[in-house]
């Protein structure tokens, strides 16, 4: 199994696995110790929990949730210390009204982190997603790529900001934002913020906030697809991708049933 | 054996009349090649025909199979057995080829296809088309080349095995080798017995498939309804001998050149 991170992949193969469940703590804790590799599979994330992550030097974690409650108040915060590295992947099929933020730390020098969120958002659903990538360590990099789908009468937006910090030149960092809005009366916005406070440093976002493409539609219609088989397949492209940092085949599975259920 | 038959069709984008009183029959196992000069609505017609919604018919009546297609949306004309190879098909991210093609395949059966008889048949077809099989799993059409998407349009030929196909300069951007490859496959589909509707502004497609008949399509009509011996005759001479011999005069392609977006970088709000 190997996953996704920034530009490399990442062997999942013989990394220890965890499943860290949720339910119950409301302040669940991970640390990675100096030089380890774990991969660590969250369920039943939850309304107000708040998930604090500690990644030692030279450590690597894998990080992956399902959400598919209600997750308002929120919270996950990590720091990473010297060439730690972070990848998390997020599939976000819950319900509701909910404000998550997530907070990533690069203090050390040459940290790494790689964020994925897909999102859907369906009925009168009405979801933020704050993530924030703060810059402090030397040549730290970090992309964040957040991906959405709104539907319905709902509302979804992609906020945060990525921050280079005094002090960390020699980093770059990457920030998408996209929502795909299926109907009129939904509400999508994205709104990434970048503040730079160095020199020699890279960054960029990019935010696109559209309906489906016509001529996408065309396309797929003109094969026989109808128009609700046609916007299915797009959004499953559009979402599906998340699966790559799931390592468990049923959560794959599971993730793909959510996504066809809240179609 | 479908006939597509097309009357008097007017249609117009953008507000623009394009297409003024077009007649012509294409019976199933006809290859037809459509000529004509630029702008003057080749490609329309067969936008027209699959139904695109940007293209507005108003008036005129297109039958296939004896049904009023005009009234059909376009997933039911391909389930009909028109089939759309289009000049610049689009890339869709995130969609996965075989994805799509299962899809699509399954739109024209009564029983989902298995996957083991759907990878069998998908392998079959790539390799009668010399297309590496990773093309299958990688995002539709996403970084595929001009020939590599060509070569995508008469896959989806072969898995969909329409009545009729209607082919937009299929031939553009393919090398040498990938054109006789394509053109074999239509040979054996001439032969299975689907008809073709063909643009292309190369008279070596036309060598290669050897349609059974060849119109022109000038100022949005079909003026002149012949024997393959056109297509020699206008890449030797052009289209003069249209006003010439048939007095009529072959209006000019004024529209405008394409508006260009050079990229943005932005909030693109279009549903608030």
């Amino acid at each position: 199994m190997k996953a996704s991170f920034l530009h490399q992949e990442l062997d999942l193969t013989n990394c220890s696995s965890i499943i860290l469940d949720c339910q119950n703590v409301d302040k669940p804790k991970i640390i990675v110790e100096k030089g380890t590799h774990k991969y660590v599979l969250t369920t039943n994330f939850h309304s107000g929990c708040e998930m604090e992550i500690m990644i030692e030097e030279d450590g690597i974690l894998h990080l992956s949730f399902l959400a598919s409650e209600n997750i308002d108040n929120s919270k996950i915060t990590a720091n990473l210390q010297n060439n730690a590295q972070l990848s998390a992947y997020f599939a976000d099929f819950s319900l509701d009204k909910e404000k998550i933020d997530i907070v990533i730390n690069l203090r050390g020098d040459n940290a790494l982190a790689y964020w994925h969120l897909a999102s859907l958002a369906a009925n009168k659903d009405q979801k933020e997603f704050d993530v924030s990538i703060y810059h402090f360590g030397r040549n730290t990099s970090a992309i964040s790529n957040n991906y959405g789908v709104c539907k319905d009468s709902s509302k979804l937006i992609f906020s945060g900001c990525s921050s280079i910090n005094k002090g960390s030149h020699g980093s770059k960092t990457r920030q998408n934002a996209k929502i795909m809005v299926f109907d009129q009366n939904c509400d999508a916005i994205a709104r990434p913020l970048l503040k730079i406070d160095e020199k020699d440093i890279e960054a960029s976002h990019g935010a696109v906030v559209g309906k489906i493409p016509d001529e996408h539609l065309f396309y797929l219609t003109s094969r026989g697809l109808n128009e609700f088989e046609a916007k299915k397949l797009i959004t499953f492209g559009y979402l599906k991708p998340i699966i790559r940092g799931f390592k468990e085949k049923d959560m794959q599975d599971q993730i793909i049933n959510l996504i066809e259920r809240r179609m | 054996m479908a006939t597509l038959i097309i009357k008097n069709l007017h249609a117009t984008v953008d507000g623009k009349e394009i297409l003024k009183g077009v007649d012509l029959t294409i019976k199933q196992g006809e290859t037809v090649a459509l000529l004509g000069p630029n702008g003057h609505g080749k490609s329309t017609l067969l936008n027209v025909i699959i139904g695109h919604p940007r293209y507005l018919v108003t008036a005129g009546s297109i039958y296939f199979d004896e049904i009023d297609i005009l009234s059909l949306s376009v997933d039911q004309r391909a389930k009909l057995g028109l089939f759309f190879a289009m000049q610049n098909p689009v890339e869709i991210p995130g969609v996965i080829n075989s994805d799509f093609l299962r899809a699509a395949v399954n739109t024209h059966k009564e029983k989902p296809i298995s996957t083991y008889n759907f990878y069998k048949i998908l392998d079959q077809a790539t390799k009668e088309l010399k297309m590496p099989f990773d093309l299958a799993t990688r995002s539709l059409n996403e970084g595929f080349s001009g020939g590599e998407k060509k070569r995508n349009e008469i896959l989806q030929l072969l898995l969909l095995e329409p009545k009729i196909a209607l082919l937009d300069e299929i031939d553009s951007g393919l090398d040498v080798d990938a054109m006789q490859t394509v053109a074999d496959v239509i040979k054996k589909e001439q032969a299975k017995g689907m008809g073709f509707l063909v643009i292309s502004h190369y008279a070596r497609l036309f060598e290669l498939i050897k349609p059974t008949r060849a119109v022109i399509l000038i100022n949005g009509k079909i003026v002149l309804d012949g024997d393959e011996s056109l297509i020699r005759r206008i890449d030797q001479t052009g289209y003069e001998f249209i006003k010439t011999e048939l007095g009529i005069d072959v209006e000019k392609d004024d529209a405008n050149m394409n508006k260009v977006s050079i990229g943005s970088c932005g909030i693109k709000d279009m549903v608030r």
